[in-house]
């Protein structure tokens, strides 16, 4: 039998993870207004207590870190262990990709019903859910160790044609169970809704490519799932290219480049990158960069569904494993 | 009441929104038909009902259901006027106007037209550049695609 959660019980045990007892702050039961849950609180969710730390931050490919301060770095007092508690947030806004709008929100209620869904799959972080005092659908992740998918690519230092055939790979193997991992969504009718590349996490200690924020969602129009098709293609153009292969680094560095390209080779949303990876990295093979034209201003046609883009996947997969051994 | 088993009378359901495209899909069928006996209009406008969770509460989803029936109510009054005007016979067209939630919209229109048994399903084209089908699909793609046993117009 769990002991329960008293005032005096909190204070004793928050004071041990800070300087002093006088270091502990307010404990909140009801968290509707996040920005009042700060450092050295605590909130007491579901008889279980989590010391509030920092506010989680969020950086985007390279603008500085947004604060989210609905999103508390915690420790769960009972054991001990990391916690991302994710207070209730409702924002509504038009985002804007290309010149193109569309709605968009955040759902506390989508990511929980994620929650439940992906529970125990190797490629989603993991986490429950439970209502505060007032009714509020708090979200409390486990604290996943490792780096985002951005960030590992960003770091290697391997010229292009060396990661192509050593590292490439096996970062289409882990690529592979992500997609997979979203048709599962997708087959739940559940969209992701803000698939990016730092949206992956590699977990340090099991390896697996792991999907994290559930609570995005748009209002899809013709194709519910066509939005976080985008997103799965940006991140494999990403993957292929060891990078975005960028026109204006391509001006710079390897200006024959241009020579070969045309627009049909350039991406369908963001006219600044290149989808036709091959003219820039000639050894990449066909089914491969079959798959990138899919997502380039030339395409003939889309994918609509994870399905397509597995069945392409798996194939370009065996190709490169052939070109491998050859 | 729409006669589906006259076999002399033809159904057709035009999909009617606020758009300007939608409007030129009615002002077609109404120049090209009207005056003309043996036509059933089904003006259908589909109100794509969001997921639970675009709403924070009860009352911003009853507010936003207020809202867009008034928008549809409009859009389906000034096409039959536009119908009547050009000669359409008013006990011939039957506003639908549905509440629903459409994974995809084409897939709600293909259904409703099945269920009205109308043979001709008439749709305006939106125009949507290669970028925004990528990123959102496109109705009538859709419709040309999976519509089965009926006529498909798409009007420019």
């Amino acid at each position: 039998m769990q002991e329960p959660w008293t005032d005096e019980r909190i204070v004793a045990a928050a004071a041990q993870l800070l300087p002093s007892r006088d270091d502990v702050g307010r404990i909140h039961r009801d968290t509707s207004d996040f920005f009042k849950v700060t450092y050295g609180d605590v909130a007491l969710l579901g008889n279980r207590a989590f010391l509030v730390g920092h506010n989680a931050k969020e950086g985007r490919f390279g603008i500085d870190d947004e604060v989210k301060h609905w999103v508390k770095r915690c420790i769960d007092l009972e054991d001990g262990s990391r916690k991302i508690v994710k207070l209730v947030f409702y924002e509504k806004f038009k985002a804007s990709i290309a010149s193109l709008s569309f709605d968009c929100f955040r759902s506390p209620r989508k990511e929980a019903r994620i929650l439940d869904l992906v529970a125990g799959h190797d490629q989603f972080m993991h986490g429950y859910w439970v209502k505060d005092d007032a009714g509020n659908i708090v979200r409390i992740i486990d604290y996943i160790y490792g780096s985002t998918l951005h960030a590992m690519i960003q770091d290697l230092s391997m010229d292009h044609e060396t990661y192509y055939h050593e590292t490439l790979p096996e970062i289409l193997n882990n690529y592979i169970r992500c997609v997979e991992a979203i048709g599962f969504l997708h087959h739940h009718r559940e969209k992701h809704g803000d698939i990016r590349r730092d949206h992956i996490i590699i977990d340090r200690e099991t390896g697996h490519y792991r999907w994290i924020d559930f609570d995005f969602n748009y209002m899809h129009r013709e194709n519910m799932f066509a939005y976080d098709m985008f997103g799965l293609g940006n991140i494999f153009m990403f993957i292929l290219g060891k990078g975005d292969a960028l026109l204006g680094d391509l001006k710079r560095n390897r200006p024959e480049v241009l020579d070969r390209l045309t627009e049909d080779d350039l991406n369908i949303v963001f006219h600044n990158r290149v989808a036709n990876l091959k003219k820039v990295y000639p050894y990449v093979c066909e089914p491969l960069n079959r798959i990138s034209l899919h997502f380039s201003m030339g395409a003939e046609i889309f994918y609509e569904h994870t399905g397509q883009l597995l069945a392409d996947l798996n194939e370009a997969r065996e190709a490169l494993g052939q070109g491998e051994r050859e | 009441m729409i006669q589906p088993f006259d076999r002399l009378i033809h159904n057709i359901l035009i999909g009617v929104d606020e758009s300007e495209n939608s409007r030129r899909a009615v002002s077609y069928v109404g120049k090209l038909l009207g005056g003309l006996p043996r036509f059933n209009l089904i003006l259908l406008h589909i109100i794509n009902e969001p997921e639970e969770d675009f709403f924070a509460d009860d009352a911003e989803r009853n507010r936003w259901m207020v809202e867009k029936q008034e928008i549809a109510e409009r859009a389906v009054d000034a096409a039959k006027a536009v119908l009547v005007g050009e000669g359409f016979a008013p006990e011939r067209i039957f506003p639908l106007i549905k509440v629903r939630y459409c994974p995809s919209i084409a897939e709600c229109i293909l259904h409703e037209a099945e269920a009205s048994q109308s043979e001709t399903i008439v749709i305006g084209r939106k125009g949507v550049s290669r970028k925004e089908e990528f990123l959102f699909g496109s109705v009538s793609n859709r419709i040309i695609h999976q519509a089965k046993d009926c006529t498909v117009w798409v009007v420019e």
